[in-house]
């Protein structure tokens, strides 16, 4: 029995070190330190090595977390101090040693002289040293080692502390929740008139903000814009009507491309009035929704996703083709598209824009939620959680399921021709299969279905990588993960759904109280 | 029984859409007839060229058939796309990579006492241990990739594990971006393997040549893919992995042990990727962590050609499309940029219009 679990925390002390490799060979480890360095105030300059202490603050976190996981096994079991400790140390101890022997391999190469980066390209000699805390190659590893045993067993003790004191946290928290019914926390929760002055408060941000903060804000804050339009859009199509559509970038492309096609000077000369132009794209892209929907609408699931996936390639390859090359500009791409006009002036400067964007996405925000709550959203509910029994139940799913298509194609056409109109210029590679990819990612990452959840999921997953630009190459290694990791443990976003329910007398056991006779056949 | 019709809606009368999409797919098949006439008349390639287009075809077919099979071995058990298949096939390709690589940095004396490398001396020895490397290491990463991202998953909603495979796609792609930098790599060939040689064929007054690493992989493949039948329909594990496609429940009631062949199952489809990078690699030289992708998304497209959940189907389907691809642009008379269009209009055309695929059952509407 304690050999197993002793085994156990030796597996999961090997599962970090091989994570600290992997960070280690992907170059992570100096990046990340180097980030904290910044948060810290201190300056770095490019290209420079942060100094060791910051690595100390890395191998500190992941040790205290191996230690920390290493000695709750079993949720169930009362832990003992002489448990937890020796449960951490395994832990530390076989990480560290991992690490170490990784470290005398790369360590011992570098001192004989050989470049790695030809092979693997983030391990350049500086990056090695800083691994091995600019020791020498046993110290360096030993200190690996010990680090790694001392951190785990800090983590240990925290969770045998968080342990002991889960139960304090438990009542406390209850109490919390007690305070805030009974006093006037909760009933401000409760006031609509509250909701309307936060709303009046984020309005008044959103007015001044695109003023205040400058063109760098603007730009970073424009793109979250667009992509929380996107996230509407595929919210429809993927958390709603539950059709997973991978080729969202089609409706992205045909969308910007109609509206740079129809204003540019070049190719066609057609100068069209900004608006119009606006509306002709979101209607293009609302019917080649329909059109792309109507012969694959019978499909369901993985197949829905590989045949739109399909067809967002498709249209990435003819852009660039030659074939359209007199229609479309092929891979060079369309340049001096209009920006946004009213009343013969015109308004293309980046305040404006954000203004124009904030709009847009008000509006949106505001249609997706009417939709979401009427009929139609129930329809779309019914559909995604069984197609068979709602069409059973008489909904017309192939109406249904063409009119998300339509609406979320219509959001993306209106997002790719404010971007075209924003960036004065459209070409294939905006349209690669990573914008799907992204759109994608941020509407599972901020919750299936939930309009809060579209537009957090845009912070995280396209401002935050703006403003933490050092981890920019990490992006998508990230959004991988993350996918993964949030179908395991958290399927439903950060910010899942509410949906109005009805409610169920719940008794004991969680079986639902039985209805009295007298509600249902009596009459 | 009648006032019930009455009530429920049909949608749409389902004789009338069939009719509607037979008919569609007789016009499309016309215009494409019609147009590789047209082009037939004008005689644009001589037939060296087709002969270079059709062995080509068939080579990359082979490797595409490789990796349906993964595809479809999967599909077959669990139901679910394994859409990270084509990145395990990139890991394998790095695998071979590496042994060519460390193998041509070792140097031996030969026999007559001149220097070469160890990768010209006994290039076999050489070869076998690429292909051993890049099978065992995707075989391995097949493994991980179903204990790590799908098996926690069992028995959630479909589009859960579908959702997590998109996820471990993208990571392992994004970490052999930053493992191996993003630049293309060329993989070193033994001498006897070199891509420039091979049998010259003499057609119509000008040589096609017919290069050994090609040929080489096509018998590779072909060998494989036996091999690959004789497991799944002779040994034990093959009969427990036909059990396990057709019912979990009743497969576990007789002592298999469902989780065990389902690992197995993600080792031998990895190994097979695996097989299919080396040849990748070995066949056409220029790769990087990009290589997996495209022809991931076409060996799905062959497994959904062949009738996904088929082995002999993901094998036809694979050297079908190999062929198609390869031959499309020359019979369509269009640009050959547009070979990647084809392939995924074939894919599109077939889940429309016969979802089944060649060889199989209906899957893609009925089970769930």
């Amino acid at each position: 029995m304690n050999k197993q679990s002793l085994q156990k925390s030796a597996g999961s002390g090997l599962v970090f070190g091989i994570i600290v490799i992997f960070l280690a060979l992907i170059g992570f480890t100096v990046v990340f330190s180097g980030l904290i360095q910044k948060v810290l105030g201190q300056s770095l300059g490019v290209g420079q090595i942060p100094s060791i202490s910051n690595f100390f603050i890395f191998l500190g976190f992941l040790g205290i977390w191996n230690g920390w996981r290493a000695s709750r096994q079993d949720k169930h079991e009362t832990l003992t101090l002489a448990k937890v400790l020796m449960r951490a140390a395994v832990a530390g101890l076989s990480a560290g040693v991992l690490v170490m022997l990784y470290g005398f391999v790369v360590g011992g190469l570098d001192a004989r002289g050989t470049d790695m980066r030809k092979y693997l390209s983030m391990l350049s000699s500086d990056s090695i040293k800083f691994f091995l805390f600019n020791q020498s190659l046993v110290l360096g590893g030993l200190i690996h080692v010990g680090f790694s045993t001392l951190m785990a067993l800090v983590g240990g003790l925290l969770a045998f502390g968080s342990e002991r004191s889960q139960q304090q946290v438990r009542t406390n928290r209850t109490k919390i929740q007690k305070w805030s019914q009974s006093t006037w926390l909760g009933k401000v929760q409760g006031n609509p008139y509250v909701t309307y002055v936060l709303m009046g408060i984020v309005l008044l941000l959103l007015v001044l903000l695109p003023r205040t903060w400058g063109a760098y804000w603007n730009y970073v804050m424009g793109t979250v814009g667009i992509y929380v339009l996107l996230g509407l859009g595929l919210n429809i199509i993927v958390g709603l009507s539950g059709q997973l559509v991978l080729g969202y970038v089609a409706f992205f492309a045909i969308g910007a491309y109609t509206f740079a096609l129809t204003t540019s000077p070049e190719p066609h000369n057609l100068v069209w009035n900004f608006w119009i132009a606006l509306a002709v794209s979101v209607v293009a892209a609302a019917l080649s929704g329909i059109l792309i929907g109507l012969p694959i609408l019978r499909l369901r699931g993985d197949y829905l996703a590989i045949v739109t996936l399909g067809f967002g390639e498709i249209i990435r390859i003819l852009l660039k083709s030659d074939i359209l090359k007199d229609f479309t500009m092929g891979p060079r791409g369309v340049r001096n598209i209009a920006g946004p006009t009213l009343f013969g002036r015109s308004f293309t400067s980046d305040v404006d824009f954000m203004y124009l964007i904030i709009l847009a996405v008000l509006l949106s925000i505001f249609l997706a939620k009417r939709w979401q709550e009427s009929s139609i959203g129930r329809a779309w509910l019914a559909i995604s959680q069984d197609e068979t029994v709602a069409q059973a139940t008489g909904v017309d799913t192939q109406k249904y399921k063409l009119l998300a298509l339509s609406l979320g194609a219509a959001f993306a056409g209106l997002g790719g021709a404010l971007f075209a109109s924003r960036n004065q210029f459209t070409g294939p590679e905006d349209h690669a299969l990573m914008v799907s990819i992204n759109v994608l990612v941020l509407v599972i990452v901020g919750g299936m279905g939930s309009i809060p959840g579209v537009v957090l999921g845009a912070f995280t997953l396209k401002g935050l990588p703006e403003i933490l630009r050092e981890l920019e190459s990490y992006r998508l290694l990230v959004f991988g993960a993350l996918l993964v990791v949030m179908m395991i443990i958290r399927p439903e976003g950060l910010w899942p759904a509410r949906r109005p329910k009805l409610e169920v007398p719940v008794g004991q056991d969680n079986e639902p109280v039985p209805l009295p006779a007298t509600a249902g056949g009596e009459k | 029984m009648e006032a019930l019709r009455k009530k429920i809606p049909l949608t749409l009368p389902q004789n009338t859409v069939k009719i509607i999409r037979i008919i569609a797919a007789l016009l499309l098949l016309a215009l494409v007839i019609v147009r590789a006439i047209d082009v037939a008349a004008e005689s644009q390639f001589g037939a060296d060229t087709w002969l270079r287009l059709s062995v080509s075809g068939l080579i990359i077919g082979g490797m595409y058939a490789l990796i349906a099979i993964g595809y479809t071995l999967v599909y077959g058990i669990l139901f679910m796309i394994n859409f990270a298949h084509g990145e395990v096939m990139m890991i394998g390709t790095f695998g071979g990579y590496f042994v060519f690589e460390a193998f041509n940095a070792i140097q031996v004396t030969a026999a007559d006492g001149s220097q070469m490398s160890f990768l010209n001396a006994n290039p076999v020895i050489a070869v076998f241990l690429a292909f051993l490397a890049g099978m065992t290491i995707a075989a391995l990463s097949g493994y991980f990739l179903e204990k790590i991202a799908y098996r926690p998953l069992r028995g959630a909603p479909r589009l859960v594990p579908l959702i997590s495979a998109i996820g471990a796609s993208i990571f392992l792609q994004n970490a052999g971006q930053l493992l191996f930098g993003p630049q293309r790599r060329q993989y070193i060939n033994p001498v006897v393997l070199d891509r420039g040689i091979g049998w010259h064929v003499e057609l119509a007054g000008s040589t096609v040549v017919l290069t050994y690493t090609g040929i080489f992989s096509l018998v590779l493949s072909a060998i494989l893919m036996v091999g690959l039948y004789v497991l799944v329909q002779r040994t034990k594990l093959g009969r427990a992995m036909r059990a396990v496609a057709q019912d979990k429940k009743t497969a576990a009631l007789m002592g298999i042990n469902v989780d065990q062949i389902i690992s197995r199952t993600f080792v031998i489809s990895g190994a097979l990727a695996g097989a299919a990078g080396v040849m990748w690699g070995i066949h056409n030289g220029l790769f990087n962590y990009f290589v997996g992708f495209l022809p991931g998304i076409k060996a799905f497209t062959a497994a959904v050609l062949g009738g996904i959940g088929n082995i002999p189907g993901a094998m036809l389907g694979g050297m079908f499309l190999g062929i198609v691809e390869s031959l499309g642009p020359a019979v369509l008379g269009i640009d050959f940029q547009l070979k990647d269009v084809i392939a995924f209009s074939i894919l599109i055309l077939v889940l429309i219009f016969r979802p089944s695929g060649i060889l199989g059952e209906a899957l893609s509407e009925e089970k769930v």
